[in-house]
């Protein structure tokens, strides 16, 4: 009898599996479906593709890249991809492969895979690549270097091209138009790092405090000094010593400028700006990040905007302090 | 690279700066000096023509080895790279990581991970009640696990995981499995080896991720540890707009559960022991995701010939974790029921048992729970008759292990009754790859026996490849 009972429960099992291969059929569908795994590929992917793609990142942009949850929600993503562009460099390291395993994809489930677009082979230049041995004794390293690249508006550039050769690939058809969007993508690029840029100059040597070795792209662009970090190693929380050691060379080194991402903790930078009379600003270090910047220039025209203004009214005070004293 | 680049701007500032040396001295000069300047001009153009071509090549020979094809580059933007190469100490360019590290990250060996569980445990029975066999034994020092990972893609089409279980007492094989990496008719994917079956929710996390150091006694009870038989899984996605995934698998059960065991009419195909697990999960805003899920196995114990057993699972996940403002903070809960049917030759058994477990973490690195744990079965059994029966009798009563020679243990052979336990826990996590966590157990055998105190204090540490962290 038993026995029989659970037979039935078999077969039961079997026609639940073979209603799926109903409900599997034609999701035919002419645009090319990308998936990012953080939000600044998502938006060049956006400009590149146009009308043509479907964009979706599975990282929200006011979101730590490094400690994403792998919600199987995301496998039903990945698994009607046609692209996957994500960084590399071990950033997704904790919750992407598995994702990709599980998504039961040839387009993108290895490597080799036509879809599968590592961004950072798109770099010329990694930073913080280490030169000697290393083990975790020094924090959250990454053995392949850096991987908070999209920081420094070239490698937008750079990735916007890999971007576009890839989406060419996956949809030939309209390789035409992805490369035209691309140009003028460039374009504007272009132009507007030479704005920055030039906004920029005026504080270039500014000595920079940042919680976490992820704006070092961004200050080396800018030409600002890594002073130090937050973190006494990456990954690792600030530390009471750590802390008034870094006030002490602070103020040695007169650093007036405190920045860490918006998803880290605002509490440790905010109390050391305070106690070296430094500016603090919680930056936004994504697209998404905050809202109103939806593209890959609102984030680059945030970030130098707030750095630029914050520098300007210190200058501003301190000449005006200047002009008191002088006064007096 | 950046060195021939200083040598080139070197060369080039030497010439400008002779040149306009040239112009200061003979700037009033006759005839013939004009034509010594001249020529001097035109030697110095010659010059700087070759060095143009040399850095022409030299950018070519660059841009070959880099593979790119155009300098995307703005004018100014160069002046910049150039600039940052001269100031800044030249960051190491990927393609010149050759080094042992660039070797190392090339090979093709597969991903070794490496994590221990070590356990000094307080209990306050001489011979504790132990449930599961990577628990703790006794008070002392405890050897849970160490657990060594090879992981790699095999080829375009498949990827292989092994993990292996070193303890005290020995080996296990814990899972070896191959999974296919292509796209299948039915969204399908198929796990061919010894794997955690998927069957409910904490079977298919392993040891070293879960949230307390001592297993849920209905996990020990009804599925012996885990549920890892060697068998073949193929799994569905379903396409809804929510993640749907069914699976179903026979195998072999080689690993003997105390519900499940090979029979004694092995070669049978209806004997073998097969599972079906449904699991969905569902996005409520970004910050609250719940998982739903249904299992059932179903295969002979190892009571006799043609017994068999039937386990049911119904398992409930949720987490929230709010994305904005609070990124490391996060509250869960877990539970499982189980309610099993197992024949024997002289009765037919049937009970139940669940848990409930919640996890609250409140910094980045710090997190504390509490599990609720409960069985009932309040039909204790006699041991089996051994006649005709292939060893491992009495592995379907899946007793609380005891030190042998304990008088109780006649008395008690069977399932253990009603029991529930409370667990508090406190987790410190210093990285993502060590853990200390501290935990209590309250143990109340009710019917069974006396009341258990035990205090844990369990030291991971991880080694080797970058684990996944699981959802």
């Amino acid at each position: 009898m038993k026995m029989n009972e659970s037979f039935l429960r078999l077969t039961l099992c079997a026609a639940l599996a073979a209603a799926s291969v109903l409900f599997a059929g034609g999701t035919a569908e002419a645009k090319v479906r990308v998936v990012t795994s953080t939000p600044d590929f998502a938006a060049i992917a956006r400009e590149i593709g146009g009308d043509r793609v479907d964009v979706e990142s599975l990282a929200k942009g006011y979101q730590d890249p490094h400690f994403v949850d792998a919600k199987p929600i995301y496998i039903t993503k990945l698994n009607r991809a046609d692209v996957l562009v994500y960084n590399g460099l071990d950033l997704e390291v904790g919750w992407l492969p598995i994702l990709v395993t599980g998504a039961r994809n040839s387009n993108i489930s290895t490597l080799n895979s036509p879809g599968n677009v590592d961004a950072s082979r798109f770099l010329t230049n990694v930073l913080d690549v280490p030169t000697g041995p290393v083990d975790r004794s020094m924090g959250d390293v990454h053995p392949s270097g850096n991987p908070h690249y999209m920081l420094d508006p070239r490698n937008g550039l750079l990735v916007a091209k890999g971007i576009m050769e890839k989406l060419s690939e996956a949809d030939p058809e309209n390789a035409a138009y992805y490369e035209e969007n691309y140009r003028n993508f460039a374009k504007l690029l272009e132009l507007k790092i030479g704005e920055w840029l030039q906004e920029l100059a005026p504080y270039k040597g500014t000595k920079v405090v940042s919680y976490h070795k992820n704006l070092d792209y961004f200050t080396r662009w800018a030409g600002f000094e890594d002073a130090g970090y937050i973190e006494p190693k990456p990954g690792i929380p600030p530390t009471p010593s750590h802390v008034a050691d870094l006030i002490k060379k602070m103020e040695a080194e007169d650093v007036k400028l405190v920045l860490a991402s918006n998803y880290y903790p605002q509490k440790t930078p905010r109390i050391i700006a305070e106690k070296t009379g430094a500016a603090f600003l919680p930056l936004p270090t994504s697209v998404g990040g905050e809202a109103g910047i939806n593209t890959y220039f609102d984030l680059f025209d945030a970030i130098v905007g707030e750095i630029t203004s914050a520098l300007e009214s210190r200058s501003g005070a301190a000449e005006n302090a200047g002009l008191m004293r002088g006064a007096i | 690279m950046s060195v021939r680049r200083v040598i080139a701007v070197l060369v080039i500032s030497l010439i400008t700066g002779q040149a306009w040396l040239h112009e200061e001295v003979f700037a009033q000069g006759s005839d013939d000096i004009q034509k010594e300047l001249n020529e001097l001009k035109q030697m110095m153009e010659k010059m700087q023509k070759r060095i143009d071509d040399l850095e022409e090549k030299n950018r070519a020979l660059e841009l070959k080895a880099e593979e790119r094809e155009e300098d995307v580059l703005v004018k100014d933007e160069d002046v910049v790279v150039k600039e940052e190469t001269v100031t800044v100490p030249a960051a190491p360019s990927q393609q010149q990581d050759q080094g042992f590290l660039g070797k190392v990250v090339q090979s093709l060996n597969p991903e070794i991970s490496v994590i221990a569980l070590i356990t000094p445990a307080w209990y306050s029975l001489n011979n504790p009640v132990v449930f599961a066999e990577n628990d703790p034994e006794n008070t002392g020092v405890n050897m849970q696990e160490i657990e060594v990972g090879f992981q790699s893609v095999v080829d375009p089409y498949f990827r292989f995981d092994s993990f292996s279980s070193f303890r005290t007492e020995g080996v296990e094989l814990e899972e070896a499995y191959g999974t296919t990496l292509f796209s299948m008719p039915l969204n399908s994917q198929l796990r061919i080896g010894r794997a955690r079956a998927k069957f409910g929710r904490i079977n298919q996390i392993h040891r070293h991720a879960q949230n307390f150091v001592t297993l849920p006694i209905v996990a020990a009870e009804f599925l012996g540890e885990h549920l890892n038989p060697t068998s073949v899984e193929a799994s569905f996605l379903v396409p809804v707009p929510w993640f749907l995934e069914l699976s179903a698998s026979g195998g072999s059960p080689d690993v003997e559960t105390p519900t499940f065991g090979r029979s004694p009419d092995a070669n049978n195909i209806g004997n073998l022991l097969y599972i079906f697990h449904m699991a969905n999960f569902f996005d409520v805003g970004e910050s609250l995701g719940v998982s739903l899920g249904a299992s059932f196995a179903t295969g002979s114990n190892a009571s006799g010939p043609d017994e068999r057993s039937n386990l049911y699972g119904v398992d409930f996940f949720a987490k929230y974790r709010p994305l904005k403002n609070n990124p490391y903070q996060e509250v869960s809960l877990q539970s499982e029921f189980m309610w099993r049917q197992a024949e024997t030759p002289e009765e037919e058994l049937e009970d139940y048992g669940f848990y409930a477990e919640g996890i609250y973490r409140f910094a980045k690195r710090w997190n504390t729970g509490l599990r609720f744990d409960f069985v009932d079965t309040n039909t204790p059994v006699e041991e089996a008759d051994e006649d005709g029966l292939e060893g491992e009798t009495s592995s379907l009563f899946g007793m609380p292990r005891q030190e042998e020679g304990d008088s109780r243990e006649e008395a008690t052979l069977g399932l253990p009754g009603r029991i529930y336990r409370i667990s508090p826990m406190l987790t410190f996590n210093a990285t993502e790859f060590s853990r200390i966590r501290l935990q209590y157990d309250y143990l109340n055998g009710q019917d069974y026996g006396p009341n258990q105190h035990a205090i844990f204090l369990q030291f991971q540490y991880a080694i080797g490849a970058h684990g996944a962290h699981p959802f």
